[in-house]
């Protein structure tokens, strides 16, 4: 049979995000895969060299809608590692509060997305109307469901009082019951397994040769997670699992993410329940001394890493951010070959791929190219007469 | 000092092996070793790192503008520590070794030192641009210190939509 060359991407139904996979099949099966990147590159590196160290965190926190606040905690252990400040224990823990709730948003995400690509619609809805209970937590905790901006130079923004503590006490066992139920569901029901066996298989050499990481190595039976490997914040003094499953194939990575999500739920209680006294930021001088830090932060999708070098003003003389999924990247051709063109979609879904972080970096605002950086004022009145010209008047609209 | 002696270790090896061919090592702190290497020894090093040390892993490779010269940043890590190989190279003639014989799934590391960097990774297969454009202008690096937003973009273009 003649072999036929089929662009996936970057625009196609079955992904989510731009990126470019060439397959070549043969009859159903795929033969050979590339992968083509690049197609979201923002420039983000650039103009964090540009902007001062708290302006940063904000536009760090935009390389990823969904790990917002693993990239913002990555950099910013970077820079109080730099300016030498310990930060404050209590500080810690709501760190790794936010972060393990966002790991749960994430793979309830990821769970129902898989859902759909297997489409299974029915789990897909249940999995993100529960996800709803997680972004209320956030919105609670941060005063944001997406992006938290929790974050600050030597501590966080917002404290945990008792009547928060006890609201999201109350949610975590909901979420860790309907999470052991998709648990069931996920490792038992037979359209899951018929779609997710041996299907993405990816050996358990190739993924340590490859440098993936996170649930994607999880899954192929390498046990690593920087939560326990080199324990940052207070993951030291917790106590969860390290998951792993030795099946390879995207079955596993479903295994991983579930029990990984009530792994999560445990440490949120530990936290709440271990909360020191104390306060909640410390002063940081704006301008951060020389120096340089590289620190690895797990995400929900992996590893994570940011090098930031200070030059002794309050600007940065580089950040580099390295997301997971562009570690992961290359194995996705490997899990492709040899399998199914209808099985494609979930492998891709499976490493649950993220093209902005990959891509990350220019602001390349055109018509603002006199002003860099707009003032809220500013961006309000381009929105009114942007819409305006559309015929829509917001102008009598306030806001407060 | 004996909690350092891990790093001290990696660092004692490391010279015994590579001799005069590695410089400035220096250990940061707990779990993190920096050291330069002349970038002829690069892949041999690399090589080392991954067979008799166990540091397995590539995280990333950091370009750097230097001023005089251009540098590229190994982050390996054994999963517990990180050691930092750094590799200078001249801004006249940027060119290292690819490491993709050790670390296969470093392409698009080296291809973001091509683009956003200039510099010339010998050994790297032709390919597409990444992360810039196919259409970026040729010889512009954006996280050169020198370079500016308008040397790719001009005359921003203001339109007003009708």
């Amino acid at each position: 049979m003649s072999k036929i060359n089929v662009p996936l991407g970057p625009q196609h139904p079955g992904l989510k995000e731009p990126i470019n996979f060439g397959l070549v099949l043969e009859g159903e099966q795929v033969d050979k895969a590339t992968v083509n990147l690049g197609y979201n590159h923002r420039g983000v590196e650039k103009a964090a060299e540009e902007r001062t160290y708290i302006q940063d965190i904000y536009l760090i926190e935009r390389v990823c809608g969904i790990c917002s606040h693993s990239h913002t905690t990555c950099y910013i252990t970077c820079v109080e590692e730099i300016a030498k400040a310990e930060i404050p224990e209590r500080a810690k823990a709501i760190r790794v509060i936010v972060a393990e709730l966002e790991r749960v948003h994430s793979h309830l995400l990821w769970l129902g997305i898989a859902a759909y690509e297997i489409g299974f619609d029915t789990l897909f809805m249940y999995v993100w109307r529960d996800r709803e209970h997680v972004l209320d937590c956030l919105e609670l905790v941060a005063g944001n469901r997406v992006h938290y901006a929790i974050n600050t130079l030597g501590g966080v923004r917002r404290d945990i009082t008792p009547e928060i503590k006890a609201e999201l006490l109350k949610r975590i066992d909901v979420l860790e019951a309907r999470t052991k139920y998709y648990t069931t569901l996920a490792t038992e029901e037979t359209t899951v397994l018929a779609r997710t066996q041996n299907v993405g298989v990816l050996p358990r050499d190739l993924a340590i040769k490859l440098g993936t990481c996170g649930p994607t190595t999880r899954a192929s039976g390498v046990a690593r997670d920087v939560r326990k490997d080199e324990p940052y914040l207070i993951y030291d003094k917790l106590d969860f699992k390290l998951i792993t499953a030795d099946t390879c194939d995207v079955f596993g990575r479903v295994v991983v993410r579930v029990l990984e999500t009530v792994e999560s739920c445990k440490i949120i209680r530990q936290v709440l329940n271990y909360l020191p006294e104390g306060p909640i930021s410390i002063k940081v001088p704006w301008k951060i001394p020389e120096g340089e830090a590289v620190n690895r932060y797990e995400a929900p999708r992996g590893e994570d890493i940011h090098y930031v070098k200070g030059n002794g003003t309050d600007r940065p003389e580089r950040v580099k951010v390295r997301a997971p999924t562009l570690a992961n990247y290359h194995a996705v051709p490997h899990m492709l070959q040899g399998g199914w063109m209808a099985d494609v979609p979930l492998v891709i879904a499976a490493i649950d791929p993220c093209m902005s972080c990959s891509d990350r970096a220019l602001v390349t605002d055109k018509a603002a190219a006199s002003s860099a950086v707009w003032s809220w004022e500013e961006m309000r009145r381009n929105g009114i007469e942007f819409y305006r010209r559309r015929g829509v008047d917001f102008s009598k609209v306030t806001l407060k | 000092m004996s909690d350092l002696e891990l790093e001290e270790r990696f660092k004692k090896r490391l010279e015994e092996k590579f001799g005069g061919d590695i410089s400035e090592s220096t250990i940061q702190r707990r779990r993190r070793l920096w050291l330069t290497v002349k970038p002829e020894r690069l892949v041999d090093l690399m090589r080392f790192l991954r067979d008799e040390m166990g540091f397995d892993h590539l995280a990333t490779i950091t370009g750097m503008d230097l001023g005089e010269d251009l540098a590229a940043f190994y982050h390996t890590t054994d999963q517990h520590n990180i050691i930092t190989v750094r590799a200078r190279t001249p801004r006249a003639t940027p060119v290292l070794p690819t490491v993709r014989d050790v670390f296969p799934g470093t392409e698009s590391y080296e291809r973001e030192l091509e683009d956003l960097f200039g510099i010339k990774i010998e050994g790297l297969p032709p390919g597409r641009h990444y992360p810039l454009p196919d259409d970026f202008p040729a010889g512009q690096h954006p996280l050169r210190k020198d370079w500016k937003l308008t040397d790719a973009y001009p005359e921003p273009a203001v339109k007003e939509a009708k």
